[in-house]
């Protein structure tokens, strides 16, 4: 009896023994990029906060202000128009790039020929450069000679936008080089998913006389929502994020026609050096952001299907 | 030893003598037991820009234990590049001042140093910067000395007014004549249209001709000043006789090309394009005549009043080298290195009549510039200022929008009048 309890105590302490082992190597793995966002972006948020509650010229003594920073959000006009550029380029962006990636993964997963060159094709410009690519399409959009104007105006168009020369037109004009340039990453995530649909679904649908449209409607749009989830998550984080495209097109411009929050947060710190005033805007942006995702994993569950 | 002197060999003391002399007049005797020194320094676009390297070259052949690095930096954003190195704690020694903005952001910050105490100490004479100095000196204290001093003046396609068979601009010319001319020489259409003058992106090529009065500064409370001139750029570009700005913005245009391209005849720039067209003309780039004319006035201001800028160094207070950065300052912004800035082609901000001399005489200036050059006042760009960055940033919005017809002369300068006004109730 004692012995079989002393070698059940034995197995268990062995047990959890390699069991710690287990999380240690699965830690050790963790460590190193666990490391990297303590020091590069929890450190820094956490002093955002701080200093978001603080007056700090980036060099001279850092004082306290309690509200005042966010008290003078309520009569920044810039704030104010920041904020409404941002949901405007959030609102074009984030259906017009799912859209668009949805529809080229629907056609891309069709036996076409040179399917794969489509597919690198349209992935591309996830992986160009930036700048280049802004560049590129400010010289597509250029006013008076640009491709595209040139082809309005054989079409017939009068008076061509004038695209990022606009106060008008150039919030559309981001969004339109934006949905381009990352609707080839979000079409792989739905390529991945269409791939993973069992064909037995469809088959099965095709015996019971489903038409094209209610194959899409009942079959494909359900089993992909898991990946609608994941990219809608993903591209509205990354849309009120946006800064690089919209500086290296317009620089917040004409005026403050695509000046958008963090542009605003960039100019207060770097440009003003209030860096207390925009760690509070930043503060906005984050509680803005984690709000829109915490709603969205609660409504998860009412529409998102999984298998 | 005893031996040579024994000889008496009349010629070893004077061989002695003669050899203290010259190696204590080069210096280099005393400078090789001084221990090394590595020096760093801010600039901008490096590969482009000859003098920087020039005068560093210039300075460590005479101080051999010095070495100084550049930390090359893009010339559009230097200063905020710069401003977020220093918040940082950088300690890069010396800091080159690229503008009044960045300079008044840097000293009230106390990121670089008062220099007050070590002019005097130095016995330095700061007259020969002629009125430059005293435009760096903040509440009594001066942290930066200039080293070079453009000044905005008329370049121009003598080609396109031959061509023309029109008179080259003088240099006592009006914003008015400037206006006129600008219409008669524009002609041609599409790819060989050829406009009568250039407005640049930039918010002073506007701006600037409306302080050269002196009545006003860029820092106003009532900014119904700036409308003639840009009453005026906004009626060229209505009436095409210059380059639309929205394009020249969204196709990131430099006003380097389109005169290079001779695809216009008049350009308001600034006197550091001289040693760029000079380089770009003797690499082939172009072929045709050109010349320089005093910057136009608005009518009643004397003729040769023009806008400048300043480049000065400063020292970082994070520096650990704060006295030999110093040496190699005075150096940079004395007679020395004004000779060697001259001989690159461009303006030291040290004007005397040998260094004007030197860079006359350069190969490639156009005779025209030493006259051109000639100024009467020169009108600092942007005054000294706490919140000159946030006063800027309103002003180059509103630039944008009215270039770009989004809203009117009178409706921006309405906007501008009350955002400043909001920035001052803060």
């Amino acid at each position: 009896m004692s012995t079989v309890s002393l070698r059940q105590t034995t197995i268990a302490a062995g047990k959890r023994r390699s069991h710690f082992k287990k999380y240690l190597v699965a830690y050790s793995f963790i460590l190193p990029n666990l490391i990297g966002f303590a020091i590069f972006t929890l450190v820094p948020m956490v002093f955002s906060l701080a200093l978001s509650f603080m007056n700090w010229d980036g060099a001279n003594q850092i004082s306290w202000a309690g509200l005042d920073n966010f008290r003078r959000l309520l009569t920044d006009e810039t704030f104010g128009i920041s904020l409404r550029n941002t949901l405007f380029f959030v609102s074009g962006n984030v259906p017009l790039t799912m859209m668009a990636s949805l529809g080229l993964a629907l056609l891309l997963n069709q036996p076409l020929r040179g399917r794969n060159l489509f597919r690198t094709t349209f992935f591309f410009p996830y992986v160009a450069s930036l700048v280049a690519v802004a560049v590129v399409w400010n010289m597509l959009f250029f006013p008076s000679a640009g491709p595209v104007n040139q082809v309005l105006i054989s079409l017939g168009v009068q008076n061509p936008p004038r695209w990022a020369a606009s106060v008008d037109w150039a919030m559309p004009t981001v969004i339109m080089a934006s949905v381009w340039k990352g609707m080839g990453y979000y079409m792989i995530i739905y390529l991945a998913a269409l791939q993973s649909i069992p064909s037995t679904l469809y088959e099965a649908a095709a015996v019971d006389g489903a038409n094209g449209w209610q194959k899409f409607r009942h079959i494909t749009l359900p089993m992909l929502t898991p990946a609608t989830f994941f990219i809608s998550v993903m591209l509205i984080i990354s849309s009120f994020k946006i800064f690089d495209l919209i500086m290296v097109m317009t620089g917040g411009g004409p005026g403050r026609a695509t000046n958008v929050l963090v542009i605003h947060i960039y100019n207060t710190a770097f440009r003003e050096f209030r860096f207390g005033y925009s760690s509070s805007i930043a503060m906005v942006l984050l509680v803005m952001v984690l709000g829109i995702t915490i709603v969205q994993f609660y409504m998860e569950r009412r529409w998102v299907k999984y298998q | 030893m005893p031996r040579l002197f024994a000889q008496r060999n009349a010629k070893f003391p004077v061989v002695l003598l003669s050899l203290l002399v010259v190696l204590a007049l080069s210096g280099g005797v005393f400078a090789q037991d001084a221990a090394p020194v590595a020096l760093r320094m801010t600039a901008w676009d490096v590969a482009t820009t000859p003098y920087w390297q020039a005068l560093i070259d210039a300075y460590e052949a005479q101080n051999p234990n010095v070495t100084v690095e550049l930390t090359d930096l893009a010339s559009a954003d230097y200063q905020d590049v710069v401003n977020i190195m220093l918040s940082g704690g950088d300690t890069t020694d010396i800091i080159t001042v690229k503008d009044i903005p960045g300079y008044s952001a840097m000293l009230t910050r106390g990121q670089i140093i008062p220099l007050t105490d070590l002019i005097e100490a130095a016995d330095l004479d700061l007259s020969v910067y002629s009125g430059a100095a005293e435009e760096l000196t903040y509440e009594g204290e001066i942290y930066a000395l200039p080293f070079r001093s453009d000044i905005w003046i008329l370049y121009y396609n003598k080609d396109i007014f031959d061509a023309a068979g029109i008179d080259y601009p003088t240099n006592d010319m009006t914003w008015d004549e400037f206006d006129a001319l600008a219409r008669q020489l524009t002609s041609g259409s599409g790819a060989d249209k050829v406009y009568g003058g250039h407005f640049h992106v930039w918010r002073s090529t506007v701006q600037l001709a409306t302080v050269q009065d002196g009545e006003n500064t860029i820092i106003a409370e009532d900014y119904s000043f700036l409308a003639p001139m840009y009453n005026m750029v906004t009626g060229l570009q209505a009436d095409g006789m210059i380059m639309d700005y929205g394009e020249l913005r969204t196709g990131s245009i430099h006003y380097s090309g389109v005169f290079k391209n001779a695809q216009v005849a008049m350009l308001p720039m600034g006197s550091w394009f001289i040693a760029t067209l000079i380089a770009a003309e003797n690499a082939g780039e172009f072929d045709f005549d050109w010349g320089v004319a005093a910057y136009p006035h608005p009518e009643g201001v004397a003729a040769g009043t023009t806008a400048g800028t300043l480049t000065s160094l400063a020292i970082n207070a994070n520096s650990a080298n704060q006295e030999a950065a110093w040496d190699f300052i005075q150096f940079y912004t004395g007679p020395e290195g004004a000779q060697v800035l001259a001989e690159t082609g461009n303006l030291p901000a040290i004007r005397t009549p040998e260094v004007l001399a030197t860079f006359a005489a350069l190969d490639g200036v156009p005779e025209e510039a030493a006259e051109a050059l000639q100024t009467t006042t020169v009108r600092l760009e942007l005054p000294m200022h706490p919140r000159v960055g946030a006063i800027e940033q309103v002003l180059n919005e509103e630039h944008e929008l009215i270039m770009t017809n989004s809203i009117s002369v009178e409706e921006g300068i309405a906007e501008i009048n009350r955002r400043i006004a909001e920035l001052g109730e803060e």
